[in-house]
C-alpha cells in the first residue's frame, strides 16, 4: 500500500467552502464508538488546529500580501475542516470521558510513532514522553470513578490500551531547560522522522490546550487540581516534542510539510477507519489537503525557488499511521526506561543526576503541600477500597507498582528522598 | 613570606605560564579555522573538549574566584557548557552523524596545560588569569562554531553548530567586559 499526495488531484479551493448544515456533522455515540475511531477524531481535530496556528503564526512574519491571500484562503478551510471534525464528537460525552480518549490517543499515536521511528535518538524522545501520557491514563481513569461518571475509563478505550501506572505523574515536573531536545535537519533525517514530529507536536498541542481551557470548568476540587496538574506536564510535552523540528525550516517549506502531513494522516485515517459515515469524512477533507498541498507547493517553488521534488519522497508514503494496540511495547519500555528523567536534552537514570542538579529544587518547589497526581489514588483507595486499574496482560512489569501507584514504594521516590536527606 | 626574589620567580612563572597559554590559544584559533571549520570529526573533538575544559575551568573559578562576578560567569559557564556537551552528546547518537568517530571522553594535553597553570595561579591574580584564559578559549570557541556553522561537512552538526554560535559569542562579550571592569 502506498500513496502519493503530489500526483493526486484534490479538490479545487475554490469548491471547498461548505455551508452551516454541510459542517455540522452528525456526531458518533460515546457508547457505540470504536474507541479507534474516536482517537481519529480526537488526532485529526489537533492536526487541524496545528494547521490554523501555524498558518496564523506564518502570517504574522510574513509581509508579502500575495503569499498572505494563500495562507488565508486555505486557513478557511482548514478552520471547516476541523469545525467538521472536532463536532462529531458529541455534547453527551463527558469532558472526563473525552479526556479518557485524549489519553488513549497519546499512549497509541506516540507507541505507533516510537515504533516506526527510523532515528534511535528521536525514537527515545517518544519512549520517554509515552510512559508520563501512560500514567496520565491512568491517573484519570482513577478521576473518572470519583466523579460520578456512570461508567469505567475501560468502556471508552476497549480493551486495546491498558490502563496501568507508568512513570508517576508526580516525577514528570521539571525544570524547563530540561525540556529542550536535540533538533533534527530537513535536510539530513529521514523524512518519516518529520513527519511523526509534526504529528506528535500537533496532538500534545491539542491535549495541552485543552486541559488548560477545559480543567478549571468541574465544580469537584480533585477534578480541578488534577487537570491543573496534568496541563503543566503536558506543555512540557509540547517543548519536548516541539524543540526536534528544525528551527531553520523555511517558512513555506514548514507550511508544505504541515500540508504533506496532513495529507498522510488523512490517507492513513481513510484506510483503517471503520466506520463508514466517517470513513467519508477522511476522503472528502484528505481531497480538499491535497489541494491546499498543491497550493503550498506551488508558493514554496516561486517564492523561495525550493522545488517539492527535492524535499518530498519520490514514491510518497507506505505506511499509513495506524491506531493499533501496543500493549507489548508499551510494557518493554515500561522495564527499561520507568527510572529515567531528562538533563538538558539527555535522559538518565534519576539516580545518575548530580546531588545539585536543578531537578530536585523544582520537585520540591512545585510538589511541597500535596500533589493531586498522587491524592487522586490515595482518594480513589478511601472512596472504593482499591485504586482502579484494568490489565489485560499480567500484574504491572515493575515491582514498586504491582499493588500501589503511589510514589512512595519507587526507586524514583527513594532517589529523590535521599537527596533532600543530604540537602 | 615571599622576598622579593622568591616574587620575582613568581612574576616570571605567570608570565611564562600566560605566555603558554596564548600561544596555545593562537594554536586552538589555527585548528578551528581550519580541520575544525570542515571536517565534522575534527569539529566534534574539538567542540568536546572545549565543553570539558570550560566545565573544569568554571569548577575552579568557583572555588577560587575572589570576585562574586568572576564566580557567577563561572557558573554560567558551567551551566552552558553542560546543556552544549549534552546536546553535542544526543547529536552523536543520531542517524545524521553516523560514522563520525565516538566523542572523546578526556581533555586535551593543551587545555590541560592550561587548567594546570589556573589552578597554578595565585590567589591575588587568579581572576585575571582565568578571564584571560577564557578570552583565549571562547574566541577559539567562536572560530569553531562559527566556521563550521558556515562551512561544515555534517548538517546536524551544522545545526548544533548554529545553535552553540551565539551563546559563546555572548560569553565571549561578556568576559571581555569583566576583564575591562575588573582591570
Amino acid at each position: 500500500m502506498s500513496f502519493n499526495p503530489l500526483t493526486e488531484r484534490g479538490i479545487p479551493i475554490e469548491r471547498q467552502f461548505r455551508s452551516w448544515s454541510e459542517l455540522a456533522s452528525q456526531p458518533y455515540d460515546t457508547r457505540d464508538v470504536h474507541p479507534y475511531t474516536r482517537c481519529r477524531v480526537i488526532v485529526m481535530n489537533g492536526i487541524e488546529v496545528e494547521a490554523i496556528i501555524n498558518s496564523h503564526n506564518a502570517a504574522r512574519r510574513i509581509a508579502d500580501t500575495g503569499v498572505k491571500q494563500m495562507l488565508a484562503l486555505v486557513r478557511k478551510a482548514e478552520q471547516q475542516q476541523q469545525k467538521a471534525v472536532n463536532w462529531l464528537i458529541p455534547g453527551h460525552e463527558s469532558t472526563i470521558a473525552n479526556t479518557i480518549g485524549y489519553e488513549q490517543v497519546a499512549v497509541d499515536l506516540t507507541g505507533w510513532l516510537a515504533r516506526h521511528e527510523p532515528d534511535p535518538y528521536l525514537k527515545q524522545v517518544y519512549e520517554f514522553g509515552i510512559l508520563e501520557d501512560y500514567d496520565h491514563l491512568y491517573r484519570y481513569a482513577n478521576l473518572m470513578d470519583l466523579m460520578g461518571e456512570r461508567r469505567k475509563a475501560e468502556e471508552i478505550t476497549g480493551d486495546l490500551t491498558e490502563i496501568l501506572p507508568g512513570r508517576p505523574t508526580i516525577f514528570h515536573h521539571r525544570h524547563p531547560h530540561d525540556e529542550l531536545r536535540r533538533p533534527m535537519t530537513v535536510e539530513a533525517s529521514d523524512f518519516q522522522s518529520i513527519l511523526n514530529a509534526i504529528t506528535i507536536v500537533s496532538a500534545e498541542q491539542q491535549t495541552m490546550n485543552y486541559y488548560m481551557n477545559v480543567g478549571n470548568r468541574p465544580e469537584n476540587p480533585m477534578a480541578r487540581s488534577l487537570y491543573l496538574e496534568i496541563a503543566m506536564v503536558e506543555e512540557q510535552h509540547v517543548s519536548h516534542y516541539e524543540s526536534i523540528l528544525d528551527p531553520t525550516t523555511p517558512e513555506l517549506l514548514n507550511l508544505a510539510l504541515h500540508e504533506y502531513n496532513e495529507c498522510w494522516l488523512y490517507w492513513s485515517c481513510m484506510v483503517t477507519e471503520t466506520d463508514p459515515r466517517i470513513k467519508q469524512i477522511w476522503e472528502t477533507h484528505l481531497a480538499m489537503e491535497l489541494e491546499h498541498l498543491r497550493l503550498a507547493c506551488e508558493m514554496m517553488k516561486e517564492v523561495d525557488g525550493i522545488d517539492p521534488a527535492a524535499v518530498f519522497p519520490k514514491n510518497g508514503v507506505s505506511k499509513p499511521m495506524t491506531f493499533e494496540p501496543n500493549k507489548d511495547y508499551l510494557r518493554d519500555v515500561l522495564a527499561r526506561t520507568l527510572d529515567n528523567t531528562a538533563s538538558d536534552s539527555q535522559f538518565v537514570p534519576v539516580d545518575q543526576l548530580a546531588a545539585d542538579h536543578r531537578f530536585f529544587d523544582y520537585q520540591a518547589t512545585v510538589n511541597a503541600g500535596g500533589v493531586p497526581s498522587e491524592m487522586v489514588i490515595q482518594r480513589h483507595r478511601e472512596e472504593f477500597g482499591e485504586e482502579y486499574r484494568f490489565a489485560t496482560d499480567g500484574a504491572h512489569p515493575i515491582p514498586s507498582l504491582k499493588e500501589s501507584g503511589t510514589a512512595e514504594g519507587t526507586d524514583y521516590f527513594r532517589t529523590i528522598e535521599r537527596h533532600m536527606e543530604n540537602a | 613570606m615571599m622576598t622579593q626574589r622568591n616574587e620575582t620567580h613568581e612574576g616570571l612563572h605567570r608570565a611564562a605560564d600566560k605566555a603558554s597559554d596564548a600561544l596555545g590559544g593562537m594554536v586552538g584559533r589555527a585548528s578551528a579555522n581550519s580541520a575544525g571549520s570542515t571536517s565534522a570529526a575534527a569539529f566534534a573533538e574539538n567542540a568536546a573538549i572545549g565543553d570539558m575544559y570550560e566545565i573544569a575551568a568554571g569548577k575552579l573559578a568557583l572555588q577560587h574566584a575572589r570576585s562574586d562576578a568572576v564566580k557567577a560567569a563561572a557558573l554560567k559557564m558551567i551551566q552552558d557548557h553542560t546543556t552544549s556537551t549534552q546536546q553535542l552528546r544526543s547529536a552523536m547518537t543520531m542517524n545524521e552523524t553516523k560514522g563520525i568517530p565516538a566523542l572523546p571522553d578526556a581533555i586535551d594535553a593543551r587545555r590541560k596545560t592550561m587548567l594546570d597553570h589556573l589552578q597554578a595561579a595565585p590567589a591575588d591574580k587568579f581572576d585575571a588569569t582565568y578571564l584571560d584564559q577564557q578570552i583565549l578559549a571562547h574566541k577559539e570557541t567562536v572560530d569553531l562554531m562559527t566556521g563550521f556553522r558556515d562551512r561544515g561537512d555534517n548538517a546536524q552538526l551544522r545545526s548544533f553548530a548554529a545553535g552553540t554560535a551565539p551563546v559563546v559569542q555572548r560569553h565571549l562579550k561578556h568576559m571581555e567586559s569583566l576583564k575591562a571592569q575588573l582591570a
